[in-house]
């Protein structure tokens, strides 16, 4: 099908400078946890979205000298003919696909903490960074300015070295250029500091002796967050961010707006818990009063509708998109072929983000189980190997791992039985999705839905049987699959055990009237009185939405937590505003406490850490510190057991249990994904599913095969002319 | 005891699609042809009479009278538990309305003598919703249609109902054996056909028959044996439609000049 004639408008190109973007499809800058080290996994999931239509595709940060090294995290970094070599295959692979490759030239001031390089950062005064709370830079004296401006213009040479056709300086998530910019870390009375063009002075200057190097061969853009949100102190869109963008307007060729800092970031990237798609608007929209040079804006944006609102009202010209384009990098390409409906929509999750928050392991996505999976998998995200055998397949359990499997099977061209006693597709998601702000979440199962829905027409053979009976062992067997994945998920604790004592907690039962299990309260049966206690060992959202629910259903909340409440929110961005809409609901929470023992009506709770601090060893059976005496007991009308969860696999142990029996029935093999195999994230669960209907054909499916790695080799030099042989100083 | 069923291969369409040529149908290239919806449920109330009552022996045979396209339909059936499948077809039947489609099934009764026939209240492509009540006209057997709830003991002499009226009511009935039956959704859960069922059908045979074979004349089939015949099939042209704003009195000024408008009084 041809693309809706209403959506022309974000195919036109539009010119930056001496390069041509083919439309208005634009990958911003994020990082996937390749930087320079991996190149493979780098120009892999770049280049996978130039195939997919994006016009422009950019590096995530790139560090531009040893003296911004962000690691823990992981940055990318030109700082050497080595980085350049690696970032070419991005480049390339990119340039193939017929889009422009743009690199984001970072210096972190005291956000980039330096534990490898050990080198101390520079900033416009000194300050201990908010983000990283024990980096304090050192303030630059005039000397240091030209200095770290020349690392500017050296790494804008070797960017253009390595082929990039954009090069930004990066100025929004409070780095360099902003800080000299902000007074909320610009104190300086010299020529940088004080008035407005004092405090724009370094960055104005910075561009301008990056556009004299590079600015015939390359676009110039930079990233301005037009908006601290800090109020009056900071960058206000309306004062200096309107300011700026007109003053800096000559010097660049494309504006790549946003809003926020690096501490909250979450404000950038807005989670769907908090944030509509579009939600930067209200800021941003004033930037295309005061530029001349075209402007492009972020806002997980997912619906071509939607951006083509966008550039008609004028708010930008062009759709910058981070997270859209990891959950679809075939986003621009489905529209372009009116296939709208094949989306697969970004759900606003920010699981992508923990993992660079958590210090750059491989980045995942909830929705796109191939995303980092391009080079090292060889997954594509919208292309699938042929079947390899006629194997049909029952896969009991249709919710995010069963049906991803479901649908990769069936893309794959095998016949497929989706089996669930649930009417829906998308098994417990179906309950997460009514929790509050997490609505958007749902777009994994309609991804699924629609797709799977589509493929069975295609396939006569492959059904999807919903509101079943619960499959037995029996019926599974004589069912005439070949192969059985199970993916029955995984329950909450009805006992108690949690991952402090490993074991149930005297008293914990979810059968009595007045505890309740997460299930139990989505399934709105028993009734919750008015106090309600929820007894927490759990480091995700599931706490926390149960505790924001009752509290705004007018129930009195308290929760007692053994682990750091919603641990893992920090890494997705939720954590500022979840810990704002407990504090709004009067949510009391008793952090570092967990519980001994249950009765009727009330638990008995300690602080975890009320042992005695020494330890000493006093025999066998003598526990080996002084007893924990700080036991007490609180009140509730309804107990929420949040403290754990496990795996729903009795159908795969009875199979297994049955194996004799495999072969007379013409089962070959049975394979446990999800949930079912270890409770997890919705995206592991996802990438299980999808792990498992790729490699079904190896000998034992359910083990991962293994895959390509990119590490350093031995012997070999990562820049020209380094000895790579152990060699001290004498 | 036997149950006939009648069942069809019927047509769903996308969004897109195209009128032949002849503009008396849809262009074949854009069908999306499926089991109709009512069968599922007819086929499935036979079922569970033959599941229910393990001691007395029931056979369900699906029949359909249409070309070899339909096998797929008549094999949906038999991977869900039916027991035989017979087809009649050869194209002297091609054209024929619900009556001639009904005589021919009437026939297939004749040959098979069932207990029960059922069919389907109506066909989702067509929905004529005369095919079975035509059956009962030709055989002269007691009938009902609409049929919401079934009570029935193989080997009875009669069958107890409930079937739908308008306006919400109901009508319970008791029809003596043999019996035509139209079967409304809802009336229970239908299955869904395992893997097995359906390699096990995949091997089954369908019995094919020609109009000859159970005792048809050529001027039975086809348009010679029907009234109706498809003259045009057209979209028809989109009409215009309007919310009227405002409170009662507002909507009714503004209705008031619509008709005046329109009536040019
Ligand atoms: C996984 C991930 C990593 C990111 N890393 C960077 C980065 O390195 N540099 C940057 O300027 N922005 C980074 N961002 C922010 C995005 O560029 C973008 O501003 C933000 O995600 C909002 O756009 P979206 O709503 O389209 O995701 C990152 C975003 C994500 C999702
Ligand atoms: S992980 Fe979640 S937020 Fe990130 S791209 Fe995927 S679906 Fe979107």
């Amino acid at each position: 099908m041809a693309r809706d004639p209403k959506y022309d408008i974000l195919f036109t190109p539009v010119q930056i400078g001496p390069k041509t973007l083919r439309n208005r499809f634009y990958q911003v800058p994020h990082c996937i946890g390749a930087g320079s080290d991996k190149p493979g996994f780098q120009a892999a999931h770049r280049s996978i979205k130039a195939e997919g239509g994006w016009a422009g595709i950019n590096t995530e940060y790139c560090s531009i000298h040893p003296e911004s090294d962000d690691t823990h995290r992981l940055s990318a970094r030109i700082w050497d003919k080595g980085d350049v070599h690696n970032l070419r295959a991005m480049t390339d692979h990119i340039h193939q696909f017929g889009a422009l490759a743009g690199v984001e030239m970072w210096y972190g001031g005291a956000h980039a903490p330096c534990m490898e390089s050990r080198a101390t950062p520079r900033g416009p005064s000194q300050y201990a960074s908010e983000f990283e709370t024990l980096t304090y830079c050192r303030e630059m004296d005039l000397s240091d300015i030209a200095m770290v401006q020349q690392y500017y213009v050296d790494a804008a040479l070797r960017s253009r070295d390595a082929g990039f056709d954009i090069v930004y300086v990066y100025g929004a998530h409070s780095y360099l250029p902003l800080q000299f910019l902000s007074p909320y870390y610009n104190k300086r009375t010299d020529g940088y500091g004080g008035s407005f063009k004092n405090r724009a002075r370094f960055w104005i200057e910075t561009l301008e002796q990056v556009r004299a190097a590079v600015g015939n061969d390359c676009a110039i853009a930079t990233r301005f967050a037009v908006d601290t949100l800090y109020g009056p102190g900071s960058v206000e869109v309306e004062e200096d961010g309107m300011r700026f963008v007109e003053l800096a307007d000559p010097l660049v060729d494309l504006w790549d707006v946003d809003v926020g800092d690096i501490a909250e970031w979450g404000e950038d990237a807005g989670p769907s818990r908090f944030y509509l798609q579009g939600h930067q608007v209200p800021w941003t929209r004033y930037i295309k009063q005061v530029a001349k040079k075209p402007v492009l804006g972020v806002g997980r944006y997912t619906d071509p509708e939607k951006m083509t609102e966008i550039v008609t009202k004028g708010y930008a010209d062009i759709i910058g998109a981070a997270r859209p384009s990891i959950a679809d990098p075939f986003l621009p390409k489905k529209v372009e072929e009116g296939r709208v409906d094949d989306i697969r929509v970004c759900i606003g999750c920010n699981v992508c983000i923990s993992r660079w928050e958590i210090g750059g392991p491989p980045m995942i996505c909830t929705q796109n189980a191939t995303a980092g999976e391009e080079y090292r998998r060889g997954w594509h995200p919208e292309r699938f190997p042929k079947k390899g055998s006629e194997d049909s397949v029952l896969i009991v359990g249709a919710g995010p791992s069963g049906s991803e499997c479901a649908r990769v099977l069936m893309e794959r061209g095998y016949t497929v039985h989706l089996y669930d006693t649930a009417e829906k597709i998308g098994g417990h998601l179906n309950s997460v999705v009514t929790l509050p702000g997490l609505g958007e979440w749902g777009y994994h199962r309609d991804y699924r839905e629609t797709q799977i829905g589509k493929l069975v027409k295609k396939n006569k053979q492959s059904q999807v049987a919903l509101g079943q009976k619960p499959m037995t062992a029996e019926a599974a067997l004589t069912y005439g699959a070949e192969k059985i994945v199970i993916a029955t998920g995984s329950s909450w604790n009805t006992d108690g055990t949690n991952c402090l004592t490993h074991d149930p907690i005297p008293g914990a039962d979810a059968s009595q009237p007045d505890q309740l299990t997460p299930e139990q309260v989505f399934s709105g049966k028993k009734p919750i009185g008015k106090r309600v206690v929820i007894l927490n060992a759990d480091t995700y959202f599931m706490a926390p939405s149960l505790a924001e629910k009752l509290a705004s259903e007018g129930h009195e909340v308290t929760i007692v937590s053994g682990v750091h409440l919603a641990n893992y929110m920090h890494f997705t961005l939720e954590y500022p505003n979840m810990m704002r809409r407990l504090h709004e609901l009067h949510v009391e929470e008793l952090g570092d406490h967990f519980c001994s023992k249950i009765e009727k009506g009330r638990l008995e709770i300690y602080n975890i850490w009320g042992d005695g601090s020494r330890r000493t060893y006093r025999g066998p059976g003598v526990f080996p510190r002084d007893a924990n005496k700080t036991h007490r007991w609180l009140e509730f009308d309804s107990l929420i057991l949040v403290t754990g969860r496990h795996s729903d696999d009795s159908l795969h142990r009875e199979l297994n249990a049955r194996q004799s029996e495999w072969e007379a029935n013409g089962v070959k093999a049975v394979y446990l994904i999800g949930d079912a195999e270890a409770p997890r994230l919705i995206a592991d669960a996802t990438f299980t599913g999808h792990r498992v209907a790729r490699e079904i054909e190896e000998a034992n499916a359910q083990f991962p095969k293994a895959y390509k790695r990119e590490v350093a080799i031995w012997g070999n030099p990562h820049s020209p002319g380094v000895n790579p042989e152990i060699e001290y100083e004498s | 005891m036997k149950i006939l069923i009648a069942i069809k291969q019927a047509i769903a369409l996308d969004e897109d699609f195209e009128i032949r040529a002849d503009g008396r149908d849809i262009e074949e290239d854009f069908f999306l042809p499926d089991l109709n919806e009512w069968d599922e449920y007819s086929l499935e109330e036979a079922m569970l009479i033959k599941e229910r009552h393990a001691d007395t022996p029931v056979e369900v045979v699906c029949v359909t009278i249409a070309p070899d396209s339909a096998d797929e339909a008549l094999r949906k059936c038999l991977a869900k538990g039916a027991d035989r499948a017979i087809r009649v077809w050869d194209e002297s039947m091609e054209g024929s309305d619900p009556v001639a489609i009904a005589r021919a099934l009437a026939a297939v009764a004749k040959k098979e003598a069932p207990d029960l026939f059922f069919a389907g209240v109506q066909s989702s492509d067509h929905a004529h919703g005369a095919t079975g009540i035509a059956v009962a006209g030709f055989l002269g057997w007691a009938h009902s249609a609409v049929v919401a709830r079934l009570d029935y003991t193989p080997g009875a002499k009669e069958v107890v109902l409930k079937r739908e009226l308008e306006g919400g009511l109901s009508q319970e009935l008791r029809l003596p054996c043999p019996a035509v039956l139209t079967i409304q959704l809802g009336i229970n859960k239908p299955r869904y056909a395992s893997l097995r069922g359906m390699k096990l059908a995949a091997a089954k045979p369908i019995e094919t028959l020609a109009p000859g074979d159970i005792g048809l004349a050529t001027n039975d089939c086809g348009e010679s044996g029907s009234l109706a015949r498809v003259r045009r099939m057209y979209v028809p042209e989109k009409q215009r439609a309007q919310i009227l704003a405002g409170d009662v009195a507002a909507q009714a000024k503004a209705l008031a000049a619509i008709i005046r408008e329109a009536t040019g009084s």
